[in-house]
């Protein structure tokens, strides 16, 4: 578990006020007497000054803190339980179960909380209106938001392989449940559970501050409520109903600071350091002259993830890439092969950090480009199909939208007929009816969205394209079509492309030259042909014999 | 020694069938293929039998030792599954040593068989204190194959088990079901898209398209001179190096 500022400070406060709830009483005398020094200001023998008929306010507000916490402790309990068993059984149940309790959810959470808890307040005589009484009817109110959020991280986690794996070795539904998924909730419930506290405490106070509160407690509210009634605002006894309602947003605050902190330990991306926006270059190199003929020439390049333990994660990679030729760049997964492709994209984020070399692409030293520049190179010059490519369209506007959007940035002086000609004709290189723009992403089938993405990335005439792992979500027959489609628009277009993957044997039928990566460093960098026949670097000869031919004897293999 | 029967093996959801009238057997100490495109029904039929899913209609029937039926209610001792991503198939809040002592109680077996049982895939015991965010691909797909040996399983369906590893890591772990298979005589369902493992790997293959079986026989006769028009369109689609450079020409 990681610590960071905002949990521990907002822990140490909550403790803080907890303790005072638990031990002020034992300290501080019977807050009910009544004295003849009424509405002395703080000070002397009363710390925090007396009430209108002279009750000690410290001692007040100690019994008061204890209630409110009492109520909030018991209405987040019960409004967690609540939520657990109609966000969490329902969705792992599924079917009819899932429906009804989803159904119930969300009835109780259009029911408009506030008013439900003064009709109910009100109708429940108040003699009879104790802490249970108007615990219940919170907890009742302010469970229903947070099932919904349970429901929804249910439902995600119970088609998670684990939970198959656990049902097929035999586990039982509440142990699944329990065991299985719910640790993995934890996280969740807990901030639920700190959000359901805090609203607790200020509905009491406000149901206490109305007069509708428990009859047999005092709370933060039913303070603020006799202050109220004793015109302590009018007769400037700030010390009367200040206490109070500092205790009350002092703890609201604090918790808010817990779950701040619990979110940053689920998302570490939450964590400021992250967070800075641009992209780093902390090198000026001098731009090699490049060779004729290259389009891309990248030079001892090394890029760096600035984290507690530095990663190197790119070790002084130079590549060159020439006119309408493909480039391939195998590796494994953590070979820093995407974060290569980003950077001289420019689009590392921090803790990236290009350390030295340089990028060229033609006459454009890429590293040194303003941000107005690197808008106006990237896509035109250079564009990028991303990993997991078919899964970044937007699934709620049609595909014309997505690809005008490129246009309309890139080429505002375009017409919207030229626009619309410009999208029909990429999708008819890349295979694609242009009667199929009208087509929603889930319309289409991960080859179509894949060559849509391709389309993309050819809008605006590129001279190079970097296509990370563009085939490995694919199955087989697909591969070989977009594999076929790349190569005929290399011959048609002319354009230079850098395909990262993988799969060796695929890029050795591919690519014209192919550079292997391993730890961040370019091990072996040869034409295809010259990898395949005479690889020199054990680990090419180790990538070459993990995969088995469909011809050649059967068998051998695995013996 | 189990035998799992499947017969007539059909899933329908909602108007689509995804699995129509499949029938094999899976027989201990050989492999079957099941090999198709992404769509293809194969992770279905992985699921009906891992009881997982229910037929719509159809059957499996299994046979123990002793060659009589193996009541329902036993089947997840004698029938275990490895999934296809090890990232997911690992609860990430629980340890190594959880993931395999719960299937050996559950199955009657004591928790202090943890070490052995990595030993058997070529895992050290001290790994069994780690969680899986501590481990690599490789490791955690051999944990996955340990804990479906836990029950003491005979008959283990491998759902793509080494399709998200590095490239590097796959033969060791299709070598280690290999050699699992060998020496405990498993019957072993090998579900897959790359027809080159399938036919290093397996005895009979099962060529799937669309919830049918296009396609079935011994491997080498299958894969090599494949007769349905679907098949050979897999086998053409494979990348082949060699045919680029025996041509000696540019593709």
């Amino acid at each position: 578990m990681t610590w960071t500022a905002k949990l521990v400070s907002g822990l140490c406060l909550a403790a803080a006020i907890v303790l005072f709830g638990l031990l002020g009483p034992l300290l501080t005398g019977d807050p009910a007497t009544i004295r003849d020094v009424g509405l002395t200001p703080p000070g002397g023998e009363h710390l925090l000054g007396t009430t209108l008929t002279g009750q000690d306010v410290l001692a007040q507000l100690a019994h008061a803190t204890r209630g409110s916490l009492w109520i909030g402790l018991l209405v987040g309990v019960l409004a967690t339980v609540l939520s657990g068993l109609f966000g969490i059984v329902g969705a792992y149940a599924g079917g009819v179960a899932d429906e009804v309790f989803s159904l119930f959810s969300n009835v109780v959470l259009v029911i408009p909380g506030l008013p439900l808890v003064i009709v109910v307040a009100g109708f429940v005589p108040a003699e009879r209106r104790g802490t249970w009484t108007i615990a219940l009817v919170l907890a009742f109110t302010g469970w229903a938001a947070a099932a919904r959020v349970l429901r929804a991280q249910t439902l995600s986690l119970r088609n998670r392989d684990y939970v198959a794996a656990a049902r097929v070795s035999g586990e039982k539904t509440w142990r699944v449940i329990c065991v299985e998924i719910l640790p993995n909730l934890l996280p969740v419930v807990a901030s639920q559970f700190v959000f359901a506290v805090v609203l607790a405490i200020l509905s009491e106070a406000g149901l206490s501050f109305l007069g509708l509160g428990a009859a047999d407690s005092s709370t933060l509210g039913t303070m603020l409520y006799y202050a109220q009634n004793g015109f302590a605002l009018q007769r400037e006894a700030w010390w009367w109903f200040v206490p109070p309602g500092l205790v009350i947003a002092l703890f609201g605050g604090a918790l808010a600071l817990v779950n701040f902190g619990i979110d940053e330990i689920v998302n570490p991306r939450l964590r400021d350091r992250g967070r800075r926006e641009r992209d780093v270059v902390a090198v000026r190199a001098q731009v090699a002259p490049a060779e004729p003929d290259a389009v891309l020439t990248v030079r001892n390049l090394d890029v760096v993830y600035r984290t507690a333990r530095p990663v190197h994660a790119v070790k002084n990679v130079s590549l060159t890439l020439r006119r309408g030729e493909v480039l391939g760049l195998a590796g494994e997964s953590g070979c820093g092969k995407t974060t290569l492709a980003y950077a001289v994209n420019r689009l590392h984020r921090p803790p990236a950090e290009v350390t030295s070399g340089s990028v060229a692409l033609e006459d454009v030293d890429v590293l040194a480009l303003g941000p107005e520049e690197l808008r106006r190179f990237r896509w035109v010059r250079l564009s990028m199909v991303f990993q997991g490519a078919m899964n970044s369209l937007n699934p709620v506007t049609p595909i014309r939208a997505q690809l005008q959007d490129v246009l309309r940035t890139h080429r505002p002086d375009l017409s919207a007929s030229g626009r619309e000609l410009r999208c029909a004709e990429v999708l008819r290189l890349v295979g694609v009816d242009p009667a199929r723009l009208g087509a929603y992403p889930h319309e289409l089938s991960g080859g179509m969205r894949q060559r849509v993405m391709i389309a993309m990335a050819l809008l605006l005439d590129p001279q190079v394209m970097i296509m990370d792992e563009p085939t490995t979500a694919l199955d087989v027959l697909v591969q070989r079509e977009i594999l076929n489609e790349i190569k005929r628009l290399r011959d048609e277009l002319g354009f230079a492309v850098v395909f990262i993957t993988h799969d060796l044997p695929l890029l050795l039928e591919l690519a014209d030259r192919i550079a292997v990566m391993r730890d961040g460093e370019v091990v072996e960098h040869a034409t295809a042909e010259e990898l395949y026949l005479r690889p020199r670097h054990p680990y090419t000869r180790e990538l070459l014999a993990s995969f088995p031919s469909l011809t050649g004897e059967r068998g051998a293999l695995l013996r | 020694m189990t035998t799992l029967e499947a017969r007539g093996l059909t899933k329908r959801f909602h108007r689509t069938c995804a699995v129509d009238d499949v029938s094999f057997t899976l027989a201990p100490g050989r492999t079957v293929a099941l090999v198709g495109g992404s769509g293809s029904g194969k992770s279905t039929v992985a699921r009906m039998i891992a009881r997982l899913i229910r037929p719509t209609s159809g059957e499996i029937a299994l046979t123990g030792q002793d060659g009589r039926p193996v009541p329902r209610r036993a089947h997840r001792d004698h029938v275990q599954m490895i999934f296809q991503d090890p990232f997911a198939s690992l609860n990430p809040f629980h340890t190594v040593e959880h993931h395999l002592a719960r299937p050996l109680r559950l199955h009657g077996r004591s928790a202090t068989e943890v070490p052995e049982l990595l030993e058997r895939v070529s895992l050290t015991a001290d790994l069994a204190r780690r969680r899986p965010h501590e481990l690599s691909g490789g490791q955690r797909q051999r944990v996955a194959i340990a804990r479906a040996l836990a029950p003491g399983a005979k008959v283990i369906i491998a759902d793509e088990p080494v399709s998200m590893l590095d490239v590097s890591v796959r033969l060791g772990v299709l070598k280690l079901l290999a050699r699992l298979q060998r020496e405990e005589d498993l019957a072993v369902l090998y579900i897959t898209h790359d027809l080159a493992t399938a036919r290093h790997f397996s005895d009979e293959v099962l060529v799937m398209h669309r919830g049918r079986i296009v396609e079935r026989g011994p491997s080498d006769d299958v894969l090599t001179r494949p007769r349905d028009p679907y098949t050979r369109l897999l086998a053409a689609a494979a990348p082949d190096p060699e045919a680029r450079f025996r041509q000696g020409g540019k593709p």
